[in-house]
């Protein structure tokens, strides 16, 4: 591990000249960011990840049964399990894709389940991702690169390869191919994950195409070339969102997506990886509900926990949360990427009242959750060793079988003091080892 | 997948372009920078005496003050539109969404060019230490024949190379043997390509290209026909 330790500087410059960056908005201006790599891996044994693999196989295809039951029968509302109110007035929750079932009946096909482990090395699932997650180009560059720069250390850890993500991704959408070209759809270079769009177009092969280079016709998907020539799309990774996705359908006035797509889908011609309307699944309102939902449709107990989570939108939780704010972590449902995420401890005693006021008045826009005391890991910082909490997205991808990507982004936070890990607020990421032995 | 979208095209194209400006800009500016060291204007071979007249052979505006403001804010100014390093950013930017079609491997010798400006100009000897430019950019092509694999895209961007080589050439005053050589390399990638061409315009550059005289007192003709061969990009 020294060895792999010892070449940090020259990874990070390999990331550098691969063009491994995010993108990044600051006062308007668009800047590309490198994603700083620090080369201690987190390290999974084969006996913890056995039972991590089930458990995100066993939420994934829960998740995507619920998908299935709210846009088609809606037969867990109708048995009380989960509230009318938590599904349907969900920002996620797309009526347009009422009565729609993909092909195949996928919807989530590529889910990012972010997960944290706990000092007695539990894992907590701390939220679902299950439209556009990204990372996953990220370790499998990286570790392409520390390969190169430390061979003994792969040759004396039993560690499983993970430089296969791009045959997963291309199968996973193979699976659900209408019958023509497969490609991945990206809103440009001027998106923040444009470096994982064009890296695994490159890798799995498919054709990278602005949404300008596809138009419809006859309910039907066409890639348009310089030559004037036409090519039918089957299956497409789409990277902007919903509401983007359609203007006839969803935002009139998005120049980024692609007019009548969404009827295309409805014929069935073509097949949108993952489905619009999932964020209906991973709302952090429903999340609230995924045990549940487990026990409803596959009748398991969920392998996985979540973190203790409160809803204020229930009485006897709200009370829980009122009188227990300081201890508390508040999130917005609506928010994303470590925003809306208000720690109780760090408010003042009049903000504690304000954001008591608010759960009140506004009861179902927060849930409330325990801060878990999440293992540490080791990040290098110059030549020492220094603990910083971490997290881990795994990538669960749902094709022919659900498999889970033997791999993920791990990704810490960079400041002694914070829980933040995202990219976008300055934190670094790791390669995630999982051991075959 | 051997499917190149109107964009797609047009970035490969303007990446020819925009690292061929760099390559053999930066080659003649080591040539002028060379003579302006001897302050005189006497005649050493080099038929672009100062920076005054290779601004105005290139058609750029001469915004500078001296010899070394010249020296520094043409190579290293991303402010001007016109230095070598806005050139190489234009390179970059055309490079980085083509990823899936020429390669991390390609992409990766117009990031290093990239940051070679960025070193070099804080160096002890900023034009010594603009060399790997050069070598990154050999790289990069030898890559691009390497790492390409798409056959049509290498004879986008290598029309686009050698069409804008042969603008160079005309306006930096190069022997007409060159510049018959560098015609020839064009017309050959131009004609593999399904790029639209305007036929007339190629006749016209042919004409001139083909009387084997000296062009000094009409390359802007020959400059005109050659920018409008390539018709849509």
């Amino acid at each position: 591990m020294q060895n792999l330790i010892d070449r940090t500087a020259e990874i990070n410059k390999m990331l550098a000249r691969y063009g491994v960056k995010f993108g990044i908005y600051k006062n308007n201006v668009f800047k590309e960011q490198l994603f700083p790599f620090d080369p201690l891996p987190r390290i999974i044994t084969k006996e913890e990840y056995i039972p991590l693999e089930k458990g995100l196989i066993q939420r994934v295809d829960a998740l995507n049964l619920f998908l299935k039951d709210v846009y088609t029968d809606k037969q867990i509302v109708k048995d009380g399990v989960i509230p009318e109110d938590f599904v349907f007035s969900s920002s996620g929750y797309l009526p347009e894709c009422e009565g729609m079932v993909p092909p195949k009946g996928i919807y989530s096909h590529i889910s990012g389940i972010d997960l944290v482990q706990a000092k007695d090395k539990s894992w907590y699932i701390l939220e679902d991702n299950l439209r556009i997650p990204s990372g996953a180009s990220y370790p499998l560059i990286a570790r392409e690169l520390c390969r190169r720069a430390s061979p003994q250390t792969y040759q004396s850890n039993r560690i499983i390869d993970n430089r296969n993500y791009h045959k997963l991704l291309r199968d996973t959408m193979e699976n659900v191919n209408c019958g023509g070209i497969p490609v991945i759809m990206t809103p440009g270079r001027y998106n923040a994950a444009y470096f994982e769009h064009s890296y695994l177009a490159e890798r799995s092969g498919c054709v990278l195409a602005m949404c300008s280079d596809l138009f419809v016709n006859e309910n039907v998907l066409y890639y348009r070339d310089y030559k004037g020539e036409k090519m039918r799309v089957g299956v497409i990774y789409r990277r902007i969102s919903d509401e983007y996705l359609d203007p006839m359908t969803f935002n009139s006035e998005s120049l980024i997506g692609v007019p009548n797509i969404m009827d295309v889908y409805r014929a069935g011609n073509v097949a949108i990886v993952n489905a619009p309307g999932n964020g209906v699944a991973d709302d952090k309102g429903i999340y609230y509900f995924v045990p549940k939902m487990i026990r409803y449709y596959l009748n398991e107990e969920p392998i996985l926990k979540n973190a203790p989570t409160y809803l204020p939108f229930y009485e006897e939780d709200r009370k829980y949360v009122l009188d227990n704010l300081e201890k508390l972590v508040i999130k917005d449902v609506a928010e994303a990427g470590g925003y809306g995420v208000i720690f109780g401890r760090d408010l003042t005693k009049e903000q504690l009242e304000n954001m008591k006021q608010l759960l009140i008045r506004e009861s179902r826009r927060f849930i409330a959750q325990e801060v878990i005391d999440f293992l540490d890991l080791d990040i290098m910082e110059g030549n020492e060793r220094v603990p910083r909490k971490a997290d881990l997205r795994a990538f669960v991808l749902s094709g022919e079988t659900t498999k889970v990507w033997a791999s993920g982004l791990t990704r810490f936070s960079r400041q002694a003091d914070s829980f933040v890990v995202n990219s976008s607020q300055g934190g670094g990421f790791k390669d995630t080892w999982v051991l075959s032995q | 997948m051997g499917i190149i979208s109107v964009d797609k095209a047009n970035n490969l194209f303007w990446l020819g372009r925009y690292t061929e400006r760099v390559f053999t800009t930066l080659r003649k500016f080591f040539r002028v920078y060379d003579h302006m060291l001897d302050d005189s204007d006497q005649d050493n071979g080099n038929s672009i005496l100062n920076y005054r007249e290779y601004c105005g052979r290139l058609a750029i505006p001469d915004i500078y003050l001296n010899e070394q403001d010249f020296v520094t804010r043409y190579l290293f100014d991303r402010d001007n539109p016109d230095s070598l390093v806005s050139n190489m950013e234009r390179a970059y930017d055309d490079a980085i969404v083509l990823r899936d079609e020429v390669s991390s491997h390609v992409l990766g010798y117009i990031q290093l060019a990239l940051d070679t400006f960025d070193g070099a100009k804080n160096a002890n000897m900023p034009i010594f230490a603009l060399q790997p430019v050069i070598d990154d950019l050999f790289a990069f092509w030898g890559c691009v024949d390497d790492y390409v694999e798409n056959e049509e895209c290498r004879n986008i961007i290598k029309t686009g190379k050698y069409l804008e080589r042969l603008d160079l050439y005309l306006r930096l005053d190069y022997r007409m043997q060159d510049i018959e050589k560098e015609y020839s390399k064009m017309l050959n990638r131009l004609n593999k390509t399904k790029l639209h061409i305007n036929m007339e315009k190629l006749e016209e550059l042919t004409a001139i290209i083909n009387k084997k005289t000296e062009l000094t007192e009409n390359y802007r003709e020959a400059l005109n026909c050659l920018g409008e061969i390539v018709e849509v990009i």
